[in-house]
């Protein structure tokens, strides 16, 4: 199951490919990635087609979006080939069509990468792996851990102070000088309270004997074995798999280059 | 007792400490000690330096705020400077106030791993250790829950389990009962007792609302308003023997103090000063021609009762977030001049209920009068001049940069003139005394300033409705005073008061009439002597019964018990 691999690898096997992926141009190769993304999304999760795509579908709107800007406005390693349709005084060639296709599925790629790894990975589990596996030092995991559950209270303070400051009688603001004059209203107390609690939340960590230390006993052993080494090769392999593919049937075009 | 022949597990000799070296310091020259499995109970008024002293005493000040100290603090017979970082606070541990910001990890079980772990706990020892505290606390139950979905009693217990993972010699708590609904707030105190017997720590308890505490506290250490130490002693010498220090400090005096210092007229025996209700009753009993049963102090005043009109009208209203539905069906009047409570447990609603009724929200169904008018007729500007809210923490609702535009800022958007707004604004500042304070930044008031202000910023007009959000929370017994008079004031002016409070004894004081609400529906609402009759009601809310009623209830038992004790007797006499 995806949730039970090593985070910090986990974040591994989506990056790299993620980056190589960035250098193909041809539509194909990150095509065949983006299809073994998410059959591994769903093979291996839990993760409910619904919700996946739910979060899925803005990126969906994006790539689009992405994929005709680079049609109508091709960098010049794209401008070449036969024009397919002409829009007002845009041209998209086939080379741009097929440019902005791979950009779009690209990029599709990125956020199914991004997502397989949000969906199926617990928040703390990834920080207490990022310290046991990277070394990244308690005071920075755990300060992190605690700004993490700040988010919500932030959020609602925010909403509290709107309301107070509309019982006082002040209205919505209008105009650039007056957004600037709330914005310093509302930042006021918002700061004074978040370093209120960070304050406290970091003297209540320290009573309980935490020093920032390195050496410390871990509850959560966060380890790598057979398995994790497995799911990173499988992710790499896939990717020259996927580039092999499209080199055998005329596609690859690695950084604007044919092969 | 004989602890006092040992060794001092703390003394402070001469203990001073200032965040600034330029100002005056903040603790003055204090000493004290306290014994292995001492209890003490520390007081003071607010702002008076209590916490800092606390956090001093497990080494994290004058570290954490770059402040400075004088004199020592010695620990076991080492000074405190000699330690380690982290080791002293393997033998102090500290249960803070604020439940919301204590905690560094997401589930309980994970929280508590994170102690062992800093104290450097084998893996294979955690689980089982972790599974003890819980029990012990009474949470095995909540293990793998997420913390931020607690209640607030259950959140401070797994402070305190994190804390007493440790196993500290030294448990400071700073009042961490005072968030809390007041059957929480009792539970939790019944924990701690239960703890203190089992496992053998010293106890030093800072604290605002002192009777649940007393019948285990063994000395009291009273603090005065400028950082020096006013008293310490036996809790029944301090409070019997030194009211008009303690009460010039405006410091809270337990009610129980109270009630036979009132019937004597402050001269008590020696042999017989009680400090627990348990004492008390029969400390009554026997006293029976001074009083009895107690009755209020301040009668809720009902001058308006010929004149009162419904200023405000709720009906079957809703209300839900997404698909959580918080209020249902909700139905409440106001009448002028009124003085109207709503009380519940943690979570239970009562803010959002606020919220509609100030028309801040909006609810799903329903229809809301103000004035016999239409929420929804009403323009924002002039709803807000008719109908005022004092916002739980004061600071939300500053506005501007001194105390003295922070009053007239409302003035101002009515377009009153110049003089007239000077002239109002230089009253409500002697009202609330203020005038000191003029131009001083609002923020930089001390908390019950910042209260004052936040009150008087509502009152350009005299306000048809004023609605508060825990208005007595976090301040000493001064200042709940000061502010219940300014309410009072109001009220006799026709002004309809409701406000959301967790303090039961001031309900029975001060109101006429109650709402309780539970699971999003108003499971009460009438008269408060009426709910005390309602012990399920009380139960289910989390709520619990005034003083005065609890002990003209165990008064009733006694004399109930008398009754049948001397039934029996006279049976067996026949016999």
């Amino acid at each position: 199951m995806l949730t039970s691999i090593n985070p910090t690898m986990k974040a591994f096997a989506v990056l790299i490919p993620a980056l190589l992926l960035a250098f193909t141009f041809d539509p194909l190769t990150p095509f065949i990635y983006l299809v073994f993304t998410v059959a591994v999304t769903f093979f291996f999760s839990k993760v409910a087609f619904k919700r996946w795509i739910l979060i899925f579908s803005p990126f969906l709107l994006l790539a689009v979006s992405f994929a005709w800007m680079t049609m109508l406005h091709p960098s010049d390693a794209f401008s070449g080939g036969d024009v397919l349709i002409s829009v007002w005084s845009f041209q998209v060639t086939t080379e741009s069509f097929w440019g902005g296709i791979s950009l779009g599925l690209r990029s599709l790629s990125f956020a199914a990468l991004s997502l397989l790894f949000i969906l199926t990975t617990d928040s703390t589990k990834f920080m207490l792996s990022l310290m046991q596996q990277c070394k990244l030092p308690p005071k920075l995991t755990f300060g992190i851990l605690a700004g993490y559950r700040f988010l919500p209270t932030f959020r609602y303070e925010l909403q509290v102070l709107r309301q107070a400051h509309r019982i006082r009688g002040v209205g919505r603001a209008k105009g650039v000088k007056e957004r600037l004059h709330q914005f310093r209203r509302y930042a006021i107390p918002l700061l004074a309270n978040a370093i209120r609690k960070a304050e406290r939340v970091a003297l209540a960590m320290e009573s309980k004997g935490f020093t920032g230390e390195t050496d410390r006993t871990h509850y959560h052993e966060m380890t790598i074995d057979k398995r994790d080494w497995i799911f990173v090769s499988v992710f790499f392999v896939m990717f020259f798999v996927s580039v092999f593919l499209s080199y055998q049937l005329g596609f690859l075009n690695i950084f604007g280059k044919d092969f | 007792m004989s602890i006092k022949h040992h060794r001092p597990l703390l003394s402070v000799e001469n203990f001073s400490f200032g965040y600034d070296p330029d100002k005056e310091p903040l603790l003055k020259d204090l000493t004290l000690t306290i014994h292995q499995q001492e209890t003490i109970l520390f007081i003071g008024p607010s702002g008076s330096g209590k916490s800092s002293f606390s956090l001093c005493l497990n080494g994290l000040y004058p570290e954490a705020v770059e402040g400075w100290t004088k004199g020592e603090m010695i620990y076991n017979g080492r000074s405190l400077s000699h330690f380690e970082k982290g080791e002293i606070n393997k033998e102090i541990g500290v249960v803070f106030q604020d439940p919301e910001s204590q905690f560094c990890m997401v589930t309980v079980e994970n929280e508590l791993a994170f102690t062992l772990e800093n104290i450097k706990t084998p893996r294979e020892e955690m689980a089982e250790k972790i599974d003890a505290i819980l029990s012990a606390v009474g949470l095995a139950e909540e293990k793998h829950r997420p913390i931020h979905e607690l209640s607030g009693g259950n959140k401070q217990k797994v402070a305190l389990a994190s804390v007493l993972l440790l196993n500290p010699k030294l448990l400071i708590l700073d009042e961490p009962t005072a968030n809390l609904d007041p059957a929480s707030r009792f539970e939790f105190i019944q924990l701690i007792h239960s703890l203190k017997q089992e496992r053998d720590f010293a106890l030093f308890i800072i604290e605002h609302q002192l009777d649940d505490w007393l019948p285990m506290v063994d000395r009291v250490i009273a603090m005065n308003r400028h950082g020096n130490i006013l008293l310490e002693g036996k809790p029944e010498d301090v409070f019997y023997n030194q009211v008009e220090k303690l009460k010039k400090e405006g410091i809270h005096l337990p009610r129980i103090v109270e009630t036979v210092l009132e019937a004597h007229e402050g001269k008590v025996l020696e042999t017989n000063r009680p400090l627990s209700e348990g004492d008390l009753v029969p400390w009554i009993n026997s006293n029976d021609h001074l009083m009895n049963p107690i009755t209020r102090e301040i009668q809720a005043c009902d001058l308006w009762a010929n004149e009162k009109s419904e200023v405000l009208s709720i009906k079957n209203v809703s209300f839900s977030r997404g698909k959580k539905s918080i209020l249902k069906e909700m139905n409440l009047s106001l009448y002028s001049g009124e003085l109207v409570a709503i009380v519940g447990r943690n979570g239970a609603g009562k803010s959002t209920l606020l919220q509609l009724i100030s028309g801040i929200l909006s609810p799903k169904t329903g229809s809301r009068l103000l004035l016999n008018k239409k929420y929804e007729a009403w323009s924002e500007h002039d709803m807000r001049k008719v109908m005022g809210y004092v916002f739980q923490n004061p600071e939300h609702q500053f506005i501007t940069d001194t105390v003295y535009d922070e009053i007239a800022f409302g003035m101002k958007l009515n377009g009153v003139s110049q003089d007239k707004i000077k002239q109002n604004v230089n009253q409500l500042l002697e009202r609330f005394h203020l005038t000191s304070h003029k131009w001083s930044n609002p923020f930089a008031l001390s908390g019950g300033q910042k209260r004052r202000l936040s009150v008087a910023t509502m009152l350009e007009d005299t306000p048809s409705v004023l609605l508060f959000d825990e208005p007595t929370f976090g301040q000493d017994a001064q200042t709940t005073k000061e502010l219940m008079q300014m309410i009072q004031t109001l009220q006799r002016q026709g002004t309809a008061i409701v406000f959301v409070t967790h303090d039961m004894d001031l309900v029975d004081t001060y109101c006429e009439k109650v709402y309780v609400v539970n699971g999003g529906e108003v499971s009460f609402n009438g008269k408060p002597d009426e709910l005390w009759q309602k012990p399920e009601i009380l139960h289910e809310a989390k709520l619990r019964l005034p003083f005065r009623v609890r002990i003209n209830q165990l008064l009733e038992n006694l004399h109930q018990n008398k009754k049948k004790q001397g039934v029996v007797r006279a049976h067996a006499n026949i016999h």
